[in-house]
């Protein structure tokens, strides 16, 4: 100690930096004073750890430098007071190492005060004591742990012996995943209505979702069979309200009306054997079916509102749950609304003219009024306001007329709609019909039919052909008509439009003239193709018997040296008749009146050919052959 | 229906006034208006939550490209200051066959006070056709400013929501070329056009925003009190 060098230290010149910025700059910190460099300085000593001599020597100078700090300092001491803890410090361990100089040099003389190694047994007995505590204290954890495992184990032996009985959380799961739920306090309340959809039916489909209860009630049932066993029972219990179970679809009867009496008799099978099947049923399939039942209970009540409102010339009736409207005369739409609860009996009931496809017509028509409830189109440009259609939107800049608004404001009801369908669906099989029958009384021209595989639900389109066999290139009469919903539309091959109504009388006479027409019309490019000019021909015959449906066909056509004839003449009723005439005659009596040969080449004389006598397989064949007969002789 | 009222109104010449009057009382004429804005890389997800917010989820969102013009005429009423009347012209780039729109906006109301929900500013338009722009510039309008606006839309019982992104015209370029984007966000709008008096419809916005909030946060906006730092 006695060698010690003085160091004199001195901070650096440069101040410390503080932050480097980003673009390189250095900012330093401001330089300390002399004061808070003193006290920053003063704060570093480590008072612990200093050695006696070192400190006092230490103490002595600070002392004296804090003298002198504070004679200088001594104006603003009473307010800040920066060496109050290094004074304190100062102090306490001044006073001790006091203490310490006493204590030493009175242990020094040995007199008073001997210094003896101290025993320290008490710390052995704290580490046993410790010991024990930890030990207890990891008994106490390790039998919190075994008990936890033990639960564990327990309820996984549990799940384990119930995996059949499925939780009543994950089915309220699958539930929510295709249903719409909400809480209301301690219930579960789901809806089953199809009013996000775009509906306004005014009845709700609120059903209520409840925790099955276990076994208690099993005994009371009659044991199932072990067929039915396999089906798991569900923990989920759906209550639908009353008026929503059971099963419901809309039927549709397209009937005579001498026939009424057997759609009445079907009506009282309701309400027979009540709710026998509820709960045992799965949750999914009793929701669908309530589901289904508020929408047929929807589209029925569209139905007779509409069925009430519409002004028809023959009333719509609705009587309790069926609606009657008249399609045509005699011939009446009957919709009913069946709602059973309980199973099987309807089966039995009857073998139902039941239309489907008219059934999901119904269906297809509610849906697209919910869609077009929700689907509104967007605006453009898209300050303009939201809902009026494009028309409207063009109504007010285009100036549109009172009618043009009007008639935006109507729309088809769903009744009217399907009323039209029906009537569709009539006026095809009517065509139909006719046609077949057609094809199948006349076999001498066939006559082949073509239904266009698209079409709408109030138009369809036909095709017919008509051909003689082995003579389809000569001559092909085609039409097309359209039918409509109470009237056919003919469209021939050379732009003649017809139009028929609904009757069937109409289209069949118009087909029997086609036939006939057709005839004439091969037998004369028949005639070309052999040579033979063709002199007249008409299609409307005024002379001859009158016929009861359209009127005869005729044509003369003459050999190509001109000295045959042949007339034919086709009517509907009679059938063909051909005659033959010669001019000139091969021989020649003169008479009172005809004296001269050469008035022979006026022709006239005609004789009939026995027609079914000919040789040939059909018409047009056996008139090749009585062509050919006669240029050749 | 409109036509009788037309006919009526020739019939009685003293009412027409009156008519007009109880018009106004069923005419949606106040718009109801929360606005917002979020940054282009952010608004696939806003997008992608309104399509699942908003009505009709089975369909894609519709696509609009507007182009705006806005006029401005100096009213001179008489004993008073003149003012700038503002009228708006909007067509549809994308439907060159709807209408074009012409649009009136009132001063916003309720940005002050914290009473009402929403901004509520008159609004009156009307479609006409497309020559309206001649029209009002022979009327006097002169040409402020115009801008294509280009986006989405959606629909939410009668709230609309429009998600677009603001283009600059570039020096007399046709619309649909030459256009720059104004900024790096989307503008996002929410308003509904009701009659006035139906002050339960900003509520029913409020909480709509609400459920927007995090990604996009709707608010009144009070467009004068903004800073100007980009004039």
């Amino acid at each position: 100690m006695a060698y010690s060098v003085n160091i004199s230290i001195e901070a650096p010149v440069e101040n410390q930096i503080q932050e480097i910025t980003f673009d390189g700059q250095e900012i330093y910190q401001t330089p300390l004073s002399m004061s808070e460099s003193l006290a920053k300085l003063a704060q570093k000593i480590d008072f612990s750890k200093t050695g006696y001599e070192e400190l006092k020597r230490e103490t002595e100078a600070i002392d004296n430098g804090a003298e002198e700090e504070n004679a200088s300092k001594d104006n603003f001491q009473s307010s800040i007071w920066p060496w109050d803890s290094v004074r304190n410090k100062l102090r306490s361990a001044y006073t001790e190492t006091c203490v310490l100089a006493d204590v030493l040099a009175i242990a020094k003389e040995k007199r008073y005060l001997v210094l003896d190694p101290v025993q320290q047994e008490q710390h052995d007995s704290k580490s046993m004591t410790s010991i024990y505590a930890r030990k207890k204290a990891l008994a106490g954890a390790g039998s919190v742990l075994l008990t936890g495992a033990e639960r564990l184990r327990a309820s996984q032996t549990e799940a384990a012996r119930n995996r059949a009985v499925p939780d009543f959380h994950i089915e309220l799961l699958r539930l929510r995943q295709n249903w719409r739920l909400k809480k209301v306090s301690n219930t579960i309340i789901g809806d089953l209505s199809y009013r996000t959809a775009g509906s306004k039916f005014a009845q709700t489909g609120m059903f209520e979702v409840t925790k099955a209860e276990e076994e208690s009630d099993r005994p009371n049932s009659p044991p199932p069979s072990p067929g039915a066993n396999a089906k798991p029972a569900s923990a989920l219990r759906v209550s639908v309200p009353s008026e929503l179970q059971g099963v419901a679809y809309i039927e549709v009867l397209c009937s005579q009306k001498d026939q009424e009496d057997l759609c009445s008799a079907s009506i009282n099978l309701q309400h027979s054997n009540v709710t026998t099947y509820g709960a045992d049923v799965h949750w999914q399939q009793r929701l669908e079916s309530a589901q289904n039942v508020l929408f047929c209970k929807e589209l029925f009540n569209q139905l007779a509102k509409e069925a009430v409102q519409l002004h028809a010339p023959i009333p719509h009736m609705v009587v309790g749950n069926q609606i009657m409207a008249s399609t045509f005369p005699g011939i009446q739409l009957i919709i009913k609304l069946r709602h059973s609860t309980g199973e099987g009996e309807k089966k039995a009931g009857h073998k139902s003219d039941h239309d489907h496809v008219l059934e999901h017509s119904l269906h297809q028509l509610l849906r697209e009024v919910h869609h077009k409830n929700t689907h509104h189109p967007f605006p453009h440009p898209s300050s303009a306001p939201l809902g009026p259609s494009k028309r409207r939107a063009l109504a007010g800049p285009t100036a549109a007329d009172r009618y043009t608004l009007l008639e935006m404001t109507q729309s088809e009801t769903l009744l009217e709609q399907i009323i039209k369908q029906a009537q569709h669906f009539f006026t095809r099989m009517r065509t139909e019909f006719v046609l077949d029958s057609i094809v199948k009384e006349v076999k001498d021209p066939l006559i082949v039919t073509h239904w266009n595989a698209l079409n709408s639900p109030t138009l369809s389109c036909v095709k017919i052909n008509i051909i003689t066999h082995g003579y389809d290139t000569v001559c092909r009469t085609s039409l097309v008509i359209q039918v409509g919903e109470k009237m056919l539309k003919c469209v021939c091959r050379d732009g003649k439009v017809m139009h028929m109504s609904y009757e069937p009388q109409e289209l069949r006479d118009l087909i029997y003239c086609q036939i006939y027409q057709h005839q004439i019309q091969a037998v004369q490019s028949l005639a070309k193709c052999m040579g033979w000019h063709y002199l007249a021909n008409s299609s409307h015959l005024g002379i001859g018997a009158v016929e009861p449906l359209g009127n005869a066909c005729s044509c003369i056509l003459a050999s190509p040296m001109g000295d045959r004839l042949i007339a034919v003449r086709c009517e509907p009723q009679g059938g063909v008749l051909v005659s033959i005439a010669h001019s000139p005659k091969k021989d020649f009596f003169s008479g009172q009146l005809v004296k001269e040969r050469k008035w022979e080449n006026l022709g006239g004389g005609f004789k009939e050919v026995r027609w079914d006598k000919m040789e040939g397989k059909n018409f047009l064949n056996k008139m090749e052959l009585l062509m050919a007969s006669l240029t050749s002789s | 229906m409109e036509s009788k009222d037309w006919g009526s109104m020739s019939q009685l010449v003293t009412t027409p006034l009156e008519q007009i009057t109880t018009a106004l009382n069923i005419i949606p004429n106040q718009e109801y208006l929360l606005q917002g804005s979020v940054l282009d890389n952010a608004v696939e997800v806003l997008l992608h939550r309104l399509r699942g917010l908003c009505d009709n989820v089975d369909t894609s969102p519709e696509p609009f490209y507007d182009h705006e013009m806005c006029f401005t005429i100096m009213s001179m009423e008489s004993g008073t200051q003149p003012q700038p009347l503002s009228l708006r012209v909007r067509r549809a780039t994308d439907y060159p066959d709807m209408p074009f729109q012409l649009r009136y906006i009132g001063v916003p109301e309720g940005t002050g006070n914290n009473a009402r929900p929403t901004i509520v500013r008159s609004s009156i338009d009307i479609g006409t056709s497309s020559t309206i722009v001649e029209f009002l510039t022979e009327l006097g309008c002169r040409l402020d400013f115009e801008y294509v606006a280009r986006g989405y839309m959606f629909r939410k019982g009668r709230m609309k929501i429009t998600v677009s992104k603001i283009f600059k015209l570039n020096n007399n370029g046709k619309p649909p070329d030459a256009t720059e984007p104004i900024s790096q966000s989307y503008l996002v709008e929410l308003s509904v056009l009701a009659p006035s008096g139906q002050d339960a419809i900003a509520e029913d916005m409020r909480n709509f925003a609400e459920q927007l909030r995090p990604l996009v946060v709707l608010d009144k906006i009070d467009v004068k009190r903004i800073p100007m730092s980009m004039s």
